[in-house]
């Protein structure tokens, strides 16, 4: 799921931004969809908003296309402000969930409809659509119409659609949810390949995380119309900012601690460090704590069920404060998964992978 | 039906309801038109049921006298001109009911459909004084108006129900590939709605055809359209004259619907 990707820190901080989002608001009524939304794509970047149905992400994505426009806040594209910009005329091209193709027309008309509206020559705009279908590789399939295309088929006529318009920024709105849940792995590979190598600065909306995982160089975390971090994948994944962002990511153990003079004591005897006082909430991923067979340690507990997961298998153990606490273990060919009910004793493995967050 | 015996009891009776419902509202539809077309072959000079040999006399018949000829002349004037209001008038009024950003547009959607509940007859008077009154006197042109105001809301439902099924992730697709407005709905929009008004425009025509209500206030003197005359000859005469008629009518109706069903396909119609 992660492959090297070239180190997109370093890039974002030495060019200038191609979209920058300064602090946008939108209501609906009195109901504040967005607020305060701040966030800058470098060239070439691949942004996800991540979060939740009702968190605010299409309505960004819609606001920067131009479909509706903010209610306060700035949207700049290289530079210029959008608000004055009708949807028309806005250097940006949208892949929407359902696609949005023009049932009526053929898969090369489909995609030679923006180069007519702009009333190109018809040799140079043939040109293009041509170079467009075989970059997603549908050169044969011009006669087609929509109905008669697979749904993965359907997804590259709508980026083939886009890309003859050779948009600033690339919006996709959950481009995946039409297609089979097979089908969706290896069409994320592709597509973050595809666009990394037009190079094309794109925003990409999802609610599903490891979608967000798969094809983003930054993913920026939503909640309520706010955007909670962003982050590089990795990061957002080891260093989740907020608990809610720790909870949303992947699989995560809370519970209750007291943090003085600067650390938190672990219930199996470690300690974190932290800035925080006081009541505290921890946070550690299963894959960070390590299971033993035996009650010799001081965080103990009983395997209450366990499941495997591929390479993996996941315990969810009863602790002796009562907490439930999943624990994640490489699945090893010659040891037998530890029995539901036996006694374990379960050790943090890095303390400092451990999150704090105030309670 | 087979199938039916390994149901339980409930739904076999239930499924052979509605096969039985099924069969007699095919009977209700075909056999009045069946029956006409019958005595139109019919060789005695009376309309009686059922027919006791075989004539195109009465075709022949209907060619042949100069006024019902060009009250089917009329009649497709009529069809034709009604059909294209409804079009040029119907379409925008279901784009401003369901695309409007206007308040109101409900009341608008529910006021297009006024003109159908009043009874044709009254319709028919309110049009005939209102056309006195700016100076337009009983015609053609005053007939197809009448009929248009009469007739408008079934265009204007169709459309719109179509309308509401589209995707407006259409429009917004156009848009952001760089069309106005205007292009998306010529390029986009318009295309789409082509099977609802064309399943509109064969509403619409067979009304301005064959409507009498409204009609029989409206029309010119001198240009009487199909209907009105055949009322005249029912009333006076009872020859199968009158079924010869309907027979062409008939005819003609299935020869339009293969015709759109060939071209477009009433499925599409029907969407």
């Amino acid at each position: 799921m992660m492959q090297g990707r070239p180190g997109p820190a370093t890039k974002i901080a030495t060019a200038a931004p191609v979209l920058r989002i300064g602090a946008v608001s939108k209501y609906f009524g009195t109901f504040k969809v967005l607020e305060d939304c701040s966030l800058e794509v470098a060239e070439g970047e691949i942004v996800t908003l991540l979060g939740p149905s009702g968190c605010g992400k299409t309505t960004l994505l819609r606001a920067i296309a131009g479909f509706w426009e903010a209610d306060g806040g700035t949207i700049e594209i290289d530079g210029q402000e959008m608000a004055r910009v009708p949807v028309n005329h806005r250097p940006v091209g949208v892949v929407f969930q359902s696609y949005a193709l023009f049932p009526h027309l053929t898969v090369e008309r489909n995609v030679g409809y923006a180069l007519r509206m702009r009333g190109l020559p018809r040799a140079e705009s043939e040109a293009r659509v041509a170079a467009a279908l075989e970059t997603v590789s549908l050169t044969g399939f011009e006669n087609r119409y929509p109905a008669q295309l697979s749904g993965g088929q359907q997804q590259r006529v709508a980026m083939a659609r886009v890309l003859v318009m050779e948009p600033r920024v690339l919006l996709l709105d959950e481009p995946f949810n039409a297609l089979d849940a097979k089908l969706r792995g290896t069409m994320q590979v592709e597509l973050r390949q595809l666009i990394k190598r037009l190079g094309l600065t794109s925003i990409f909306v999802t609610h599903d995380q490891e979608e967000a995982l798969t094809m983003s160089d930054r993913i920026a975390v939503m909640r309520a119309g706010r955007i909670e971090q962003v982050a590089p994948p990795d990061e957002i994944f080891d260093r989740p900012a907020t608990a809610y962002v720790a909870d949303f990511i992947g699989t995560s153990n809370f519970w209750a601690a007291r943090a003085e003079a600067g650390a938190v004591r672990l219930p199996d005897g470690q300690s974190a460090v932290t800035t925080l006082t006081g009541d505290v909430r921890l946070m550690a991923r299963p894959h960070n704590l390590r299971l033993e067979v035996g009650d010799a340690g001081p965080w103990r507990g009983r395997v209450a069920f366990h499941r495997s997961i591929g390479p993996l298998v996941e315990y969810h153990v009863d602790m002796a404060d009562g907490a439930t606490i999943k624990v994640a273990a490489m699945r090893q060919s010659i040891d037998r998964p530890v029995a539901d009910g036996a006694p374990v004793s379960i050790r943090i493995v890095d303390p400092a992978l451990c999150a704090v967050y105030p309670h | 039906m087979r199938r039916i015996r390994h149901l339980p009891l409930s739904d076999a009776l239930g499924l052979g309801l509605i096969f039985a419902v099924a069969v007699f509202s095919l009977v209700l539809l075909v056999a009045p038109s069946l029956i006409v077309v019958m005595i139109s072959f019919d060789t005695r000079a009376y309309v009686s049921f059922p027919p006791e040999g075989f004539t195109l006399r009465w075709y022949a018949e209907v060619f042949e006298q100069g006024e019902l000829v060009d009250a089917m002349l009329n009649s497709l004037q009529v069809g034709l001109t009604v059909t294209l209001l409804c079009i040029v008038l119907g379409v925008p009024t279901a784009l401003a009911c369901v695309r409007g950003r206007f308040r109101g547009t409900t009341a608008l959607s529910v006021f297009v459909l006024v003109p159908h509940m009043v009874p044709g007859i009254v319709l028919g008077v309110a049009v005939l004084f209102a056309g006195a009154l700016v100076g337009v006197t009983p015609s053609i042109w005053l007939q197809s108006i009448s009929i248009t105001v009469f007739i408008l809301a079934v265009m204007v439902r169709t459309v719109q129900s179509r309308l509401m099924r589209l995707d407006t992730a259409l429009d917004e697709a156009a848009a952001n590939l760089r069309a106005t407005p205007f292009q998306s709905l010529r390029t986009v929009t318009l295309p789409l709605l082509m099977p609802a008004i064309l399943a509109g425009a064969v509403f619409t025509f067979v009304e301005g055809f064959d409507n009498l209500s409204v009609a029989i206030f409206t029309h010119g003197f001198h240009d009487r359209p199909l209907p009105v005359e055949l009322l005249a000859l029912v009333q006076y005469t009872s020859s199968p004259l009158v079924a010869a008629v309907s027979g062409v009518q008939i005819i003609l109706a299935i020869a339009a619907l293969v015709a759109v069903s060939m071209s477009i396909g009433l499925d599409n119609v029907n969407e």
